[in-house]
């Protein structure tokens, strides 16, 4: 395995991972389930610390619809944490689920 | 046993977090504290973390983000990044994980298991080498928690890190609760990583609490330390005397008693 398999390799299995893609070949589907579990659950965990005032606002409902959002906008690299929690943000505002924010006053 | 020089004696110590950083201020029985590299900028160090190093408490840096076993091209400017912070804290030492993070253009946002092939470990090694050419301390790479296994591993983690080490002179960090997460989520042996460490490359032991759910056992950071995990410690200690030991707690943070006394429980475990 060449340095340039390896690399699809592990593409693939973020792939899998993070946007439900077909499992890489060779892996415990079970396991697999887990582990996109965990990112999914790291990743919510990151998005609610950064953005309090979500979880605050959607309550229980922020689990799943923060889970159906990371499923077709899995974290790309070109992407900052904070910018992805905005993404979120701003997803939820455009499905009617948060109302359009107002301007912050005090913002600099 | 740890080799005198290779690691200076560090003691017991805690994850610095901004949420802990009064309670860390005033406990006692914190030798010395390790830092997120991520969470820190070298011009902008946190006031509470310049006042320790001001008392003279050695301050670590530990990068999450390098994607050391990531067979793409290493990404220099964290490393650069991690380097800064390094010398702003004037740290005898600095880490990350044997894991990758980024590949294909995502982001999976935590440590990745990598398959324990000769060409992954080539990569890892090229990487590791790369990375210390850049960052001017020691450097060491600590064993993670894995949910899963590569189809096609051809060594054992500790053969796997103990090559790692001889080729690049790195040293270790071993994290005994990742050790019992493996052991309960993909029934890993812990004795026989204990074994087969070489233990004068040993920097020094992480320590967390986690919690089980729907059968696997999460290594959260957010839960109190369980006593399989010390247990692990103690069977380590009986191979090696580990120049620190580091208590991580990322989250539903408890009191300072509740933390000094899970200190005091390790600081117990190591001076037996």
């Amino acid at each position: 395995m060449s340095r340039e398999e390896l690399a699809a390799r592990q593409a693939k299995l973020l792939e899998n991972l993070l946007t439900g893609a077909a499992a890489p070949p060779g892996f415990d589907p079970e396991r697999l389930r887990v582990e996109a579990g965990v990112l999914r659950g790291k990743r919510r965990r990151l998005v609610a610390y950064l953005r309090p005032d979500l979880p605050q606002a959607l309550g229980p409902r922020f689990r799943s619809l923060f889970d159906a959002y990371a499923a077709e906008h899995p974290k790309t690299t070109e992407v900052r944490a904070h910018e992805y929690a905005a993404g979120f943000a701003a997803w939820l505002v455009s499905r009617g689920e948060l109302p359009k924010p107002r301007r912050r006053r005090f913002r600099r | 046993m740890g080799v005198t020089g290779v690691v200076e004696r560090l003691g017991v110590g805690i994850g610095w977090r901004p949420e802990l950083d009064l309670s860390i201020a005033r406990m006692r029985g914190v030798d010395w504290v390790e830092v997120v590299a991520e969470n820190l900028h070298a011009r902008h160090l946190p006031d509470s973390l310049v006042a320790l190093r001001e008392r003279g408490m050695p301050v670590l840096p530990h990068a999450v983000s390098l994607s050391l076993g990531g067979a793409e091209p290493l990404d220099t400017t964290r490393v650069e990044h991690l380097a800064e912070v390094a010398r702003a804290l004037d740290a005898p030492l600095a880490s990350d994980h044997v894991c990758f993070v980024r590949a294909g253009g995502l982001d999976s946002g935590h440590l990745m298991p990598l398959p324990r092939t000769r060409e992954a470990l080539d990569v890892l090694v090229a990487n590791v080498r790369t990375a210390q050419s850049i960052v001017d301390v020691p450097f060491a790479l600590e064993n993670i928690a894995a949910v899963l296994q590569w189809p096609d591993d051809e060594l054992t983690e500790e053969q796997f890190l103990t090559e790692l080490t001889e080729r690049t002179g790195c040293l270790l960090i071993v994290d005994v609760a990742n050790l019992y997460a493996n052991a309960r989520n993909i029934g890993t042996d812990p004795v026989a990583f204990l074994d087969g460490i070489p233990w004068e490359r040993l920097a020094y032991v992480h320590v967390a609490g986690g919690v089980e759910r729907d059968g696997v056992y999460h290594d959260t950071h957010a839960h109190p330390v369980r006593r399989e995990v010390l247990d692990l410690l103690a069977e380590l200690r009986r191979r090696t005397d580990p120049p620190g030991v580091l208590l991580e707690r990322d989250d539903d943070y408890p009191t300072d008693s509740e933390l000094t006394a899970e200190l005091a429980a390790l600081r117990t475990v190591v001076s037996a």
